[in-house]
């Protein structure tokens, strides 16, 4: 029947066209790269069940188009959501200097407790470098935002920018920062916690089998 | 038996004689002499045959194999049982099914029988041969009391049947709350699980059972599914068990989210959750606040989902509008008031649009709560708004530019999409479908070479067809949800506003997919200004669906609508006189309430036995006949005799305008009920039916003399010939020359070359609508009662015809035999051979749409084909030859019921244009 989780967060992936968001995503979800991806129309969705700090969180994804006439569509999706990753592309400083516009908009039109992770993507094409390392974990510092460089190709650190926002989140739940019940914090309860004494009785009678024989 | 019955007979003689009977020898008869004594517990009688014989009172007779103490155990015979078990009766013996006496006192809750097995130290833990065992037997049934007396003596309160099901678990399921207390007092395990992993818990959610899953909560039960899964939650919502849910929900608050989230599951079954959430609405204000905010969070979601272009639509699209649904349902209902608390329990019988009570609620929470309540709600609206204006934005780009970037985009994410993620190769898939660049292409280069490449024309249209079913599921959703706000039958000023906004948007989408008005755009049927906006479009949609159109929206307000003809109550079967059938059925149908009828009609002829949809099909079957019946001056025949329309002089009957209203409600009532009258009115009126005004040429079916004079005032110039006509014409009131005007001063403006269509036209309404608008009026007035105006406007006249009197049969062979053939057409020709081999490949509706159109009628005169008539007389079926150019229809003129063919090259052509020419035919009429 229905899944079972712990918590559900929605999460946004934004940045210019062009910087992987979508490969990310598929990274995230699938395992594996996107071969033949194209531009994203709108918005895409997608969702995994992860295992965070002992808690299973399903991550509700929505994959934003990075073009700017998808721009009004996809900002009305920032409403309501707990975590964002912000992408651009380490080989195109013009994808970096859009991140002032982006983080804007993000503050603005998202919940102000949105966790935002910074993701530069494209690491495996480091000869073509054009953002450095230390240059954009500045701009995170400045802005408080995480930072990490990924690649989708690889798989490098796709797992870790989404868990580690996850994290985050868990965090300030647990601080009492983000209460899960305020509307539009994009954080849901599951019913996980009430199912978790099914697994004991599996394993109690597999125990009384074995000492009978 | 028989022997028992001989033996009980044997028995009563000698007591009657005063003389005690020895018992048989043999057991086999002995126990038949004794089963009635014990049954009645004449322990004396019993005690005395038993003293000197040697019978074996263990003695186990009959097909189930059971003793004598079984007998007295399971009939309350307690001496008896005291006695049998002093002879040395064995308390354990178990039957063929593994029962043992105190199984069966258990089962039949005999107390004292119950408690002597025990003094004898009858065994209560023997399971019979399901498992069962004493304990088992009071679960069930409840007998708490017993139980108390039993429970001292057994070892083990959780001993399992053969299905791991302990006495607890058929407690709860049975809903004996005592019984569930008295045997958790004695220690039963209140989490065992059955074989299947079902736990007390999940028995009493299972089957609702509200006060036994509460105390189980209350003490200390836990939430666990079964081994598939099933959760005791799920169970509940299966059931529609409100109460039972919110026991839940009391007990583990984040159940609540949970119910909200199985609105999205697709194997749902609706009305059961609807129901479950009704009664969770109605517990506190706040509770509904919290169940509609929640729902329309998962309804944004969803929507969202619906948007993004790999979601599967059809799944997230009844989702997203199953969602909606139960939001605006339970929105509807209102929060409940303490003053109404308690009559809006849960019974199952309540009427949730009560208008008294949604009066009193509306005005309160109108202001800030529904703003509040509709909050997640607007973030899908405004998506909606903006994904329109990019739409909007791209076509005027198209237009404007022929190379559009986003269109070819699109175009290659509809490639990609259709492709399977785990295929490695996606050109071969692409290649497959229509577009060809997009194939050729090597992977690599798909992003932005291909820009430029694709032609326009089709790229404007790709960007509709892959979001415009996904919109317009979302409009519809968002037109539910501005409804429900509004009182009944009043379309949101913000829908309309909405619906003008995105005009060009929406047009594109349905001219595109006309489909998507009969999945989606429910909305035009209920706002006839709207409507009007997308007409053209809907009425050239094949006749069928939008029959199905129709009737779907016509049933869509019955409160059951998933049940036809329910039963109906003895008052309501409206009971005619066959003798005096219309006055006796307008008396009736008067007398009955619309709401009722719409539910379901049945007919009992006076005296008469029968009942059902055959009385129905008979009551309208002679009822339209009576309706034409010239005695009540009602209707006349027209020309051609077969077809009526409204008496102009139908004023001699006094209550003539009466009888009007109900001609029109038996003709709704009937089409309601998809019945099928024995009427065929004329042309003109059935345009009258559906508000088309109506033309010269329809004159002809009451006046062919008259029709004909108007045609060739048309068709000549009349400058020169000093007809001297004016604006006025005289018309025959019973006998008396009256000049009537047709328009303001009409007596004085003379008819010229310049205005004379204006006057046909006016003639043509005097005659045909003017003299009779009272009639017609009261009879619309009738026909609305069942069937809105804006529902049956989706019609024709001659679709109208159709619906209300049927598709009539047509035998090709009679038509063949009785057709004519002239302009050069010749039986034999090749043309015509085609003619007929296309007229038998068509279908029954096809066919009468030919009728229809070379002879303005859908039917066949009786006696066939012989009987055509024509504007002035019979006038057989003729084809006429027209010489053939390319893509030339064919024509008809349908006062001579002559089809002008052309002489097509081939079968394929004729056939081709024939039906093309019998899809259009019917809406534009040109005079040939």
């Amino acid at each position: 029947m229905s899944e079972t989780y712990d918590f559900l967060f929605k999460f946004l992936v934004i940045g210019s066209a062009g910087t992987g968001k979508s490969c990310l995503l598929h990274q995230f979800i699938e395992n594996k790269f996107k071969q033949d991806s194209n531009h994203t129309i709108g918005v895409e969705f997608g969702s995994r069940v992860v295992n965070v700090g002992g808690k299973t969180v399903k991550l509700q994804i929505w994959d934003t188009a990075g073009q700017e006439r998808f721009r009004s569509v996809t900002r009305s999706y920032y409403r309501g959501a707990a975590g964002a990753l912000l992408v651009y592309d380490i080989t195109s400083r013009e994808t970096y200097n859009t991140l002032t516009n982006w983080l804007t908009d993000a503050r603005t039109l998202a919940s102000p407790n949105i966790v935002i992770i910074l993701c530069g993507n494209k690491k495996d094409l480091d000869a073509d470098r054009e953002v450095t390392f230390l240059e954009a974990s500045r701009f995170a510092q400045e802005n408080e935002l995480m930072f990490l460089e990924t690649s989708a190709l690889t798989g490098e650190n796709v797992e870790e920018a989404f868990l580690k926002c996850a994290r985050i989140i868990l965090n300030k739940i647990d601080s009492g920062e983000l209460d899960p019940e305020r509307m539009g914090s994009g954080i849901q309860y599951g019913d996980a916690s009430l199912r978790q004494l099914r697994q004991p009785r599996g394993t109690q009678s597999q125990t009384k089998q074995q000492c009978s024989c | 038996m028989e022997r028992a019955m001989e033996q009980l007979n044997r028995l009563s003689r000698s007591l009657r004689r005063a003389r005690t009977v020895d018992l048989p020898e043999d057991n086999e008869t002995a126990v038949y002499t004794l089963m009635p004594m014990v049954m009645a517990d004449q322990h004396r009688s019993v005690s005395e045959l038993l003293s000197n014989s040697k019978f074996d009172v263990n003695y186990a007779f009959g097909r189930v194999k059971r003793s004598l103490l079984h007998i007295a155990a399971n009939c309350g015979s307690v001496e008896c049982l005291v006695l049998l078990l002093k002879k040395g009766a064995n308390p354990n013996y178990q039957d063929i099914s593994g029962c043992t006496p105190l199984h069966l006192a258990a089962r039949n809750g005999q107390k004292k029988c119950m408690s002597k097995l025990l003094e004898y130290s009858a065994d209560v833990n023997i399971c019979n041969n399901e498992g069962l065992t004493a304990i088992h037997w009071l679960a069930v049934n409840g007998r708490t009391e017993l139980l108390h007396d039993l429970v001292q003596h057994v070892s083990n309160v959780d001993v399992e049947d053969t299905m791991g099901q302990t006495a607890l678990h058929v407690a709860c399921q049975n809903g004996h709350k005592t019984t569930v207390l008295c045997l958790l007092d004695s220690g039963a395990d209140i989490n065992r699980p059955n074989v299947s992993g079902a736990t007390p818990l999940y028995f009493a959610c299972s089957h609702g059972q509200r006060d036994t899953a509460q105390i189980l909560l209350s003490r200390g039960a836990k939430y666990l599914p079964d081994k598939n899964g099933v959760t005791p939650l799920d169970l509940c919502v299966q059931g529609g068990y409100g109460e039972t849910c919110e026991i839940l929900i009391q007990h583990h608050p984040r159940l609540f989210q949970t119910v909200i989230q199985m609105t999205q599951n697709e194997d749902l079954r609706e009305n059961m959750l609807r129901q479950v959430l009704e009664h969770l609405s109605q517990q506190s204000e706040s509770q509904y606040l919290k169940i509609l905010t929640s729902l329309a969070e998962v309804a944004t979601t969803n929507g969202h989902k619906l948007l993004s272009l790999s979601s599967s639509y059809e799944a997230q699209m009844k989702s997203l509008l199953r969602i909606v649904r139960m939001f605006c349902h339970v929105f509807r209902l209102g929060p409940s008031s303490p003053t109404n608390g308690n009559d809006m329990g849960y019974n199952g019988n309540k009427t949730p649009r009560s208008q008294a009570f949604k009066g009193c609620w509306l005005p309160q929470i109108k202001g800030l709560a529904v703003q509040f309540l509709m909050e997640p709600l607007e973030l899908l609206w405004h998506s909606l708004d903006e994904w329109l204006a990019l739409i909007a934005t791209e076509l005027t780009k198209n237009r404007s530019d022929s190379s559009s970037s986003i269109a070819s985009l699109l175009l290659i994410q509809k490639g990609a999409s259709q492709q399977d993620p785990a295929s490695p190769c996606p050109s071969d898939v692409i290649g497959a479908e229509s577009s060809g660049e997009l194939a050729a292409t090597p992977r690599e280069s798909l992003s932005h070479e291909l820009v430029e490449k694709p032609d326009a024309g089709a790229d404007g249209e790709d960007v509709i067809s892959v979001t415009a079913n996904r919109l317009s599921a979302v409009i519809q959703a968002f037109y539910m949800c501005c409804s429900c706000q509004m009182p009944l039958g009043m379309t949101s000023p913000r829908f309309i506003e909405f619906v003008c906004k995105h005009d060009d948007v929406l047009k594109c989408f349905v001219t595109r997919n006309p489909k998507i008005i009969f999945d989606h755009f429910h909305f035009l049927l209920e706002c006839p200004e709207l409507m009007s906006r997308f007409m053209h479009i809907i009425k050239a949609q094949p006749f069928k669906e939008r029959c199905e159109w129709f009737y779907e929206h016509l049933l869509a307000g019955q409160p059951d609508s998933d049940m036809v003809h329910r039963p109906v109550s003895e008052s309501d079967i409206l009971l005619v006189h066959r003798d005096s059938i219309f006055r006796s059925s307008c008396e009736v149908v008067f007398k009955s309430n619309c709401q009722k009828l719409k539910q379901g009609i049945a007919v009992r002829f006076h005296g008469e036995e029968g009942m059902g949809q055959g009385v129905v099909r008979e009551w309208f079957d002679i009822l339209s006949n009576e309706i034409i019946n010239p005695d009540y001056a009602l209707f006349t025949q027209s020309a051609d005799g077969t077809t009526f329309q409204p008496n102009s002089n139908s004023s001699v009957n006094p209550d003539h305008l009466n009888y009007f209203r109900f001609a029109g409600e038996i003709l709704g009532l009937a089409l309601y009920h998809r019945q099928l009258v024995n009427i065929y009115f004329t042309r003109s009126f059935y345009k009258h039916i559906l508000g088309i005004p109506v033309n010269y040429q329809d004159v002809a079916s009451i006046d062919p003399e008259y029709a004909k004079n108007l045609q060739w005032i048309l068709d000549n110039d009349i400058s020169d010939l000093g007809l001297e006509l004016t604006f006025s014409v005289e018309t025959d009131v019973f006998g008396a020359m009256e000049e009537v005007p047709l328009k303001p001063g009409g007596s004085s403006i003379l008819v010229t070359q310049e205005n004379k269509a204006e006057y046909v036209q006016l003639v043509t309404e005097l005659r045909m609508t003017r003299a009779i608008q009272p009639q017609i009026n009261g009879f619309l007035q009738g026909f609305h009662m069942f069937i809105p105006p804006s529902l049956i406007q989706l019609f024709d006249e001659y679709e109208l015809e159709l619906l209300l009197s049927g598709m009539p049969e047509i035998d090709v062979q009679d038509w063949i035999k009785n057709t004519e053939y002239t302009s050069g057409y010749e039986r034999d020709d090749p043309v015509i051979q085609w003619f007929w081999e296309v007229v038998q490949e068509l279908t029954q509706e096809e066919r009468v749409l030919l009728l229809q159109f070379v002879t303005g009628s859908s039917r066949v005169p009786h006696g066939g084909f012989a009987y055509i008539m024509g504007g002035s007389g019979l006038q057989n079926f003729t084809i006429a030859a027209v010489a053939y150019t390319l893509n030339l229809l064919p024509t008809s003129s349908t006062c001579i019921n002559m089809l002008k063919l052309p002489e097509y090259p081939s079968k394929e052509i004729l056939k081709d244009r024939l039906l093309v020419a019998l899809r259009c035919g019917s809406y534009g009429y040109t005079m040939a």
